[in-house]
């Protein structure tokens, strides 16, 4: 067994240097036993891993992780690529119904956070807690970034693993807006000037339902309230300025706030082609992302409210019914590897933040991430705001499809 | 009928009709569940969506009708039928999300008719502020519809005219008319269309049952806020709560029902329209004009427009594949890249995928249709028709519910060959629907000559009927591969999100609006069916022989 461990540990420093990698992988320098077996289980095994397919950069790194796994742990990682994480929620539970045991179902690995977790987690469709046990765990910034642990205010009690961060982040051709609202009181003055050229993706798409949030921040008396499951009497009283908000803007928007674009890539070509002013992400590396890639000019800008904005941190779970769940905790692991995450940081492939705090790590692999920023990224940061409860997302979804639709 | 014919009959009823009565019983089973019922009563946009589905559904339907009786009437009576079906082809094979997808370029507010025209006839300098794409009032839909719905129709008019005994006797019924002094043209509204339309029956139904519960197209050019009811139920089975999903199945009923309403309402107004009594008023029509005789052969223009309109799509698609910054009003792309391609060509999975999908599906199905034309008593058929065009007339939203059921009890859930199955029930129907006419339209003395020069039933399916009849398996094998093709839900639903076809990956991608990827796959998307006619018509092509008559 020892030397089986040892004689594997040397043809994967053999893999990582063949790879560009020059440094150790973090848990070879102490494997616990456990890990060793789970590493030895998971050889040979096909991963499916359901995420989201929106994206050609997302898309491409995947494709990357999936040979880097192959290579390095003979893992087979199948990119599923969904629309809608709820359709995954949906089949697992489906699946759940239906009877099927652990080990017997079509979903091994699933990029998710908030209600989708919060969710699965409810109706206990997620494998034992394991994400804590990984190896590459203790580089995650829990302290500085403390959403790593409380997804949408839900503890992640170790049923999911940190795969990268975000922040809500506006973006526009400073051409065109060479002032960029600073809150959403001076977006809906711009609105006002410039009529129907402003509009956000529409709800429960993941960045519409993020801009009303933001809104809802905005404009709520007590933050403190919104830390905890809503009280259904209050419901109305708490989010009463939001919609009194949102009346208000509505009628300046894109389409007289009468209809709203699918997704924020909608609302981002509707920007790169002139129909509206200025576009909304989660993610602050996508518009230098664009910008590298040809697809929007380099006068484009982004930047985040002066109080700050909206920030969260999405995860990796693996459902209880897995096929593959060695196989799902190898590739989690490789997925918080500095390696991984530093190439993930990087806007040349994803531009998507990291969730390792850099300090921790030892100097070579601290030296994978670049610190300069490029054109298009966000020049001065705005503190994170924690997102509201999970619980405030379906009421907060149903009144505005009440209200708006 | 022999015992031989008896078994085989037998065994393909059950293959075909098994399968697809547990679909459809499975589909209809999730409709008995009060509380959905009761919430898709409650829930406030199923009624505006219904109203949409309703005036998309028969405004594109009826407009596609009439269209083709028109280019019918024309092509009939210039003789010209022959060279407006040569363009037909493609058109045929344009999936619907791709054509969607194009018209979407075209039309947008940042697309390009209005870059063409901007800013030296609009003053436009930003893309102005129109609502001319997801229209509120369905009108981009009712577009898209139409323009492909008429190349449909008019296919399966042709199918009907090429048999030779039909073809002969209405050309001689026409001109019998005409000697009693009525136009050409109203002597095809009198003698011919009466005859072609009723044989036109369940391929309308299809269009209209497509019009209805369209998902694709809708989610790509359909009105947004409300959707269309189909859209509406695709969403709803797609949420993460159970009774949402029920509600979602409900809603796939009430399509079923205002589909079933929409056909008798149509039946209805067809017994109205031919018991007026006009076809018998002797109102002869006027002459044609001396000089511009009938036999003109001239294509009509407005199977031109038609035309052009598909040619626009696809210069839209191809050079939508290639634009990088691409700023309004500027016609041509300020940056061109191969990027989209190169995305292509990594995952060329998808593409093996709908392939091998495709050709499956489509030998299947030929396969079966042959089989059981050759076999099965005349009165079976007749009597299995229904049930074979269930996938066409059933709501595709409440269709996959049952695909779905029916996967999950056999274990073929996500996987390649419960896709197969998926895909060979929704081609069935269409490789059926095109062969039957001709295949069963084959002159059955043949059969007896052969015999008598002492041929045994192989050879002379052989060496005579099949070598007679590849026009037709090869036209409707490229039906069937490319209405594989253009699968979008069974896909995604019975595949688990494992497989990704061409038409899934492009349908996603719209709603992404990566313009250059999503031009990418709604080009190949568009290719792949195009090389199946193109290839089906090389393989049909009659043989020539050196010194006959030309």
């Amino acid at each position: 067994m020892t030397t089986f461990s040892l004689s594997r540990r040397e043809i994967l420093l053999i893999a990582g240097s063949a790879t560009g990698a020059a440094v150790t992988p973090a848990w070879a320098q102490s494997p616990s036993p456990a890990w060793a077996n789970l590493e030895k289980a998971a050889r040979g095994q096909t991963v499916y891993f359901n995420a989201w397919a929106g994206s050609e950069t997302t898309n491409a790194y995947l494709q990357w992780v999936a040979a880097e796994v192959q290579a390095a742990y003979g893992v087979k990682l199948e990119h599923v690529k969904i629309t809608d994480t709820a359709d995954v929620v949906k089949r697992v539970r489906a699946e759940k119904t239906a009877g099927r045991q652990a080990g017997e179902g079509t979903v091994d690995l699933v990029w998710i956070n908030g209600e989708n977790f919060a969710a699965m987690k409810r109706d206990r469709l997620l494998l034992a807690p394991w994400a804590e046990a990984l190896p590459n765990f203790k580089y995650v910034d829990t302290v500085g970034k403390p959403t790593t642990l409380n997804d949408f205010s839900v503890p992640t009690d170790g049923q999911e693993s940190p795969w990268g961060m975000a922040q809500f982040t506006l973006f526009a051709d400073s051409k065109r807006l060479p002032q960029p609202p600073q809150s959403m009181a001076e977006l809906l003055a711009l609105a006002r000037r410039q009529p129907g050229r402003i509009s956000y993706p529409r709800l429960p798409d993941f960045t519409g339902t993020t801009f009303v949030k933001q809104a809802l921040l905005e404009h709520v008396a007590d933050v403190g309230v919104l830390a905890k499951p809503p009280v259904a009497a209050d419901f109305a009283k708490v989010t009463a300025p939001l919609w009194q908000f949102l009346d208000a803007l509505h009628p300046h928007l894109w389409r007289g706030g009468k209809q709203f674009p699918q997704n924020p890539a909608a609302v981002r070509q509707m920007m790169a082609d002139g129909e509206l002013l200025l576009a909304l992400t989660f993610n602050p590396n996508e518009p230098a992302n664009e910008i590298a890639a040809r697809r929007l000019p380099a006068s484009v800008v982004s930047w985040q409210f002066a109080k700050g904005t909206i920030g969260n941190t999405h995860f990796v779970a693996i459902p209880y019914n897995a096929k593959a769940a060695a196989g799902a905790q190898v590739v989690a692991n490789f997925l918080l590897s500095a390696k991984a995450q530093a190439r993930k940081a990087d806007i040349s492939h994803w531009g998507d933040p990291t969730v390792l705090d850099l300090a921790k790590l030892p100097p070579a692999e601290r030296a994978l991430f670049p610190s300069q920023p490029l054109p298009g990224q966000v020049a001065k940061p705005a503190p994170t705001l924690p997102e509201p409860h999970a619980a405030w997302v379906d009421p907060v979804e149903k009144e505005w499809a009440k209200r708006y639709l | 009928m022999t015992a031989f014919r008896l078994f085989w009959s037998t065994t393909l009823l059950l293959l075909a009709g098994g399968p697809l009565l547990a679909v459809a019983g499975l589909a209809l089973a999730s409709l008995f569940d009060a509380t959905a019922w009761h919430a898709l009563w409650q829930d406030p946009h199923a009624l505006p969506a219904l109203a949409l589905t309703l005036w998309t559904g028969l405004a594109s339907t009826v407009l596609a009708w009439w269209l083709s009786a028109a280019l019918l009437a024309q092509g009939f009576v210039r003789q010209s039928l022959g060279r407006l079906l040569r363009g037909l082809p493609v058109m045929l094979a344009t999936p619907h999300a791709a054509l969607a997808i194009g018209l979407v370029f075209l039309l947008a507010p940042s697309g390009w008719v209005l870059r063409a025209l901007s800013p030296w006839l609009t003053g436009f300098e930003f893309p102005p502020p129109w609502p001319t794409t997801q229209d509120p009032w369905g009108l981009g839909l009712i577009v898209a519809l139409t323009a492909k719905e008429i190349p449909f129709l008019l296919w399966t008019a042709a199918t009907q005219l090429q048999r030779d005994d039909v073809r002969q006797r209405w050309r001689s019924e026409h001109a019998l008319a005409q000697t009693l002094g009525y136009s050409p043209q109203r002597a095809f509204w009198r003698v011919v269309w009466p005859q072609l339309s009723a044989r036109l029956w369940w391929p309308l139904l299809a269009v209209l049952a497509y019009g209805l519960t369209v998902v694709d197209m809708a989610l790509v050019i359909g009105p947004a806020s409300p959707p269309t009811l189909a859209v509406l139920a695709w969403q709803w089975l797609q949420d993460a709560d159970l009774a949402v999903n029920a509600q979602g199945a409900a809603a796939g009923g009430v399509l079923a029902l205002a589909l079933l309403a929409a056909a008798l309402l149509w039946r209805a107004a067809q017994g109205l329209s031919a018991r007026s009594g006009h076809a018998l008023n002797g109102v002869r029509g006027a002459a044609p004009p001396p000089g511009n005789t009938s036999k003109s052969e001239r294509v009509p223009v407005s199977f031109h427009l038609l035309a052009g309109l598909y040619g626009a799509v696809l210069l839209a698609l191809a050079v939508g594949s290639v634009a990088g910054v691409w700023p309004f009003p500027r016609v041509w792309p300020e940056a061109v890249t191969g990027q989209a391609w190169q995305r292509v060509w990594d995952s060329r999975d998808t593409v093996g995928t709908t392939l091998g999908l495709a050709l499956a599906s489509a030998a299947l199905a030929l396969a079966w249709s042959v089989a059981w034309l050759e076999l099965a008593p005349r009165r079976w058929d007749t009597a299995l028709r229904p049930v074979l065009y269930v996938p066409l007339v059933l709501p595709a939203v409440l269709w996959v519910v049952g695909l779905y059921h029916l996967a999950l009890w056999w274990r073929l859930e996500g996987q390649w060959l419960g896709l197969l199955l998926a895909h060979t029930s929704m081609v069935l129907p269409y490789v059926l629907l095109t062969l039957s006419p001709a295949y069963l339209g084959f002159d059955a003395r043949y059969a007896a000559l052969s015999a008598s020069l002492g041929h045994g039933p192989w050879r002379f399916l052989w060496r005579i009927k099949w070598p007679l009849l590849r026009r037709a398996l090869a036209a409707s094998a490229a039906v069937g591969f490319a209405v594989s093709v253009a699968q979008y839900l069974p896909t995604l639903y019975v595949g688990a999100g494992r497989f990704n076809s061409v038409t899934t990956e492009a349908v996603n991608l719209a709603a992404g609006a990566q313009r250059s990827l999503t031009s990418a796959y709604a080009g190949l998307q568009f290719v792949l069916p195009v090389l199946a006619f193109a290839l089906a018509a090389w393989l049909g092509a009659p043989r020539r022989f050196k010194g006959s008559r030309s």
